[in-house]
């Protein structure tokens, strides 16, 4: 089967991938963009097959980079869990984390001096700093005083111009309630968020809360929208661009969601394959299919 | 107020004669309470006086606040502490109290609710006769509802349990209230059950059932208690989204109070607005407060 076909004024087709077809698709590629959870492993376990696969393509000559949403990592940390789980060894440069992505981003955005309030993880944290970008350290966050009243005058800090929003354990009402204050001092303080996933698929089924849930609850609370560093938005893949010398028609997009991994690989013109190993099922696409919807990619499961 | 091309009765200021043309024929007047009865911790200048007017004249007097903080026991202490006099627990509905009379009503009898919130709200979930779950429970009952109200101690922590429990389609999900921020007119508008919900929706794929203003629940239960009339009831309120929609809802002719978070501009300009849910938050009058309701009762 071929891959997804670009025909002109039409749709793209959506098939699967396997035989004489991969062998085409995947020889007509220089370069192959993963999504990793779902698609590499799920938690701390690893695919069956995916680590082979990426071996073959390392060996034909194939760049591999890596483009996840995941803000909890550094990229340095996904080295480190590609290699421990049997993955072609990837340098850093590589890898284009969310974390990494939203500190580029910011080191760009904020005037100089300005800094960012942060909702997220030590990851993150890491991130900003490696970027040089001036933040207050995340972290659980009592609330100061009972009373609204005392939460107005708890200090704020002038050099805020920014509240960045990632995955956050120690997420809780009180960084909410700071947020919201920075937020509301100016429009000129950026809300940025690393992705909008709604769920983080852990190994044998289970799945937590993912950061769209937080970036949903400070938008909701300052009525306004965030700037979404990473997929479906095209600014990861910019970041890879400007690392590499990419032709996106000469390259692949693999991710298993269609929403962000397959969004972003279209929107950016290169091809596009979805793996039914993580969040999308075969009754989804399915469904979409007979819905008629823009489907416009080729799937494949490891093999 | 002018009243460009809209309905012919819109966003009139009540005063002089068209006051008692409005209040003379009410039976009863229904009552926001943050932003029009009182802002923080000081009454508004003048409402316990109407308070007592309305009293006084046979009209009743009904309180309807989408705050889910506190138990309509604290709430006749708060009314009590700023200077109201005679107001019961028993007019006062608040969404905590009503969130937990329609889960007492949506359920079974059986199973337990897995509550946001703080104590107020908890207390009024127990009081309705419910079994709360608690934290970090291994196994035994099932969780029936997960109830999402203001909560100043929500964590990621609690999100995920929330989600583990909405993973069973039979456990409802509810919500005290929509408001994204909790009170007006403060520099620092902490936020409000809204950001709470929406992120239990975003995490769970579900949509909650929203139990407070605008939604008409909380009339239901005013009906069911007190037995008013829409027709002779006004509702008095200070946010165009929330108490003038929901007065609409529920039928009742609206009035607008300007010391809270709506400002007289964001009437007109849906007043103005072509599209009908905007005619909808289009107050039928609007007061600078509600002091200015009292020459319209008799003395």
């Amino acid at each position: 089967m071929a891959a997804a076909e670009a025909r002109p004024g039409g749709r793209r087709r959506c098939r699967r991938l396997e035989g004489e077809a991969a062998r085409a698709v995947l020889g007509a590629a220089d370069t192959l963009l993963f999504d990793c959870d779902g698609v590499l492993w799920r938690g701390e376990a690893a695919l069956g097959g995916a680590a082979a696969a990426l071996g073959r393509l390392a060996a034909a000559g194939k760049r591999l980079c890596y483009v996840t949403n995941n803000s909890s990592r550094t990229r340095q940390a996904y080295g480190e869990k590609l290699r421990r789980l049997g993955f072609p060894p990837a340098t850093p440069r590589h890898v284009f984390g969310s974390a990494y992505c939203a500190a580029r981003f910011l080191r760009q955005a904020l005037p100089p001096g300005a800094a960012a309030y942060v909702l997220g993880g030590p990851a993150l944290a890491a991130e900003l700093r490696e970027a040089g970008v001036p933040h207050l350290e995340p972290g659980p966050a009592a609330l100061p005083g009972p009373a609204p009243a005392d939460w107005a005058r708890a200090p704020l800090d002038p050099a805020v111009r920014a509240v960045l929003v990632g995955f956050d354990e120690h997420f809780s009402y009180a960084k909410l309630c700071q947020a919201l204050r920075y937020l509301l001092r100016g429009p000129d303080c950026l809300l940025v968020a690393t992705n909008r996933d709604h769920r983080l698929p852990l190994e044998g089924g289970a799945a937590i809360p993912g950061t769209g849930c937080l970036v949903k609850a400070v938008e909701t609370a300052a009525e306004r929208e965030a700037f979404i560093v990473g997929k479906p938005n095209r600014y990861m893949f910019d970041c890879v661009a400007s690392e590499f010398d990419i032709d996106p028609a000469r390259t692949i997009m693999v991710g298993d969601r269609l929403d962000t991994d397959i969004l972003m690989g279209n929107t950016c013109g290169l091809t596009t394959l979805l793996t039914l190993t993580g969040v999308t099922t075969l009754e989804e696409l399915e469904g979409l299919w007979k819905s008629q919807k823009t489907s416009h990619f080729s799937w494949v499961t490891w093999k | 107020c002018h009243r460009p091309g809209g309905r012919r009765d819109s966003c009139r200021r009540l005063s002089g004669a068209g006051l008692r043309e409005v209040l003379g024929p009410a039976q009863g007047l229904l009552f926001d309470c943050d932003g029009v009865l009182w802002a923080g911790e000081r009454a508004v200048p003048g409402a316990p006086e109407l308070l007592e007017r309305l009293q006084r004249c046979g009209k009743a007097a009904l309180f309807v606040s989408n705050n889910s903080r506190r138990s309509v026991a604290e709430l006749e202490l708060r009314f009590s502490r700023l200077g109201f006099r005679g107001v019961r627990a028993e007019h006062v509905f608040s969404s905590a109290l009503c969130s937990a009379l329609f889960l007492r009503q949506r359920g079974d009898g059986g199973g337990l609710v897995f509550v946001l919130g703080g104590e107020g709200l908890r207390g009024e979930v127990r009081a309705a006769g419910l079994r709360l779950a608690g934290e970090g429970e291994p196994g035994g009952e099932a969780v029936r509802a997960v109830l999402v109200g203001y909560d100043e101690d929500f964590t990621f922590g609690k999100l995920a349990q929330a989600c583990g429990y909405l993973r069973d389609p039979r456990c409802l999900l509810v919500a005290t209230d929509p408001d994204p921020c909790r009170f007006p007119l403060c520099l620092s508008l902490p936020p409000g059950t809204g950001s709470l919900t929406a992120a239990v929706e975003t995490a769970s794929g579900r949509k909650a059932l929203v139990v407070g203003k605008p939604n008409t629940y909380m009339f239901e239960c005013i009906v069911e208690r007190f037995g008013v009339d829409p027709s002779r009831t006004l509702m008095v309120g200070d946010r165009l989204e929330t108490d003038i929609l929901f007065g609409k809802n529920c039928g009742l002719s609206t009035i607008l109070t300007l010391t809270g978070v709506s400002r007289l501009e964001e009437a007109q300009a849906y007043m103005a607005s072509d599209s009908a849910a905007a005619k909808d938050m289009v107050p039928h009058y609007y007061v600078d407060s509600i002091a200015d309701l009292i020459p319209g009762l008799d003395e």
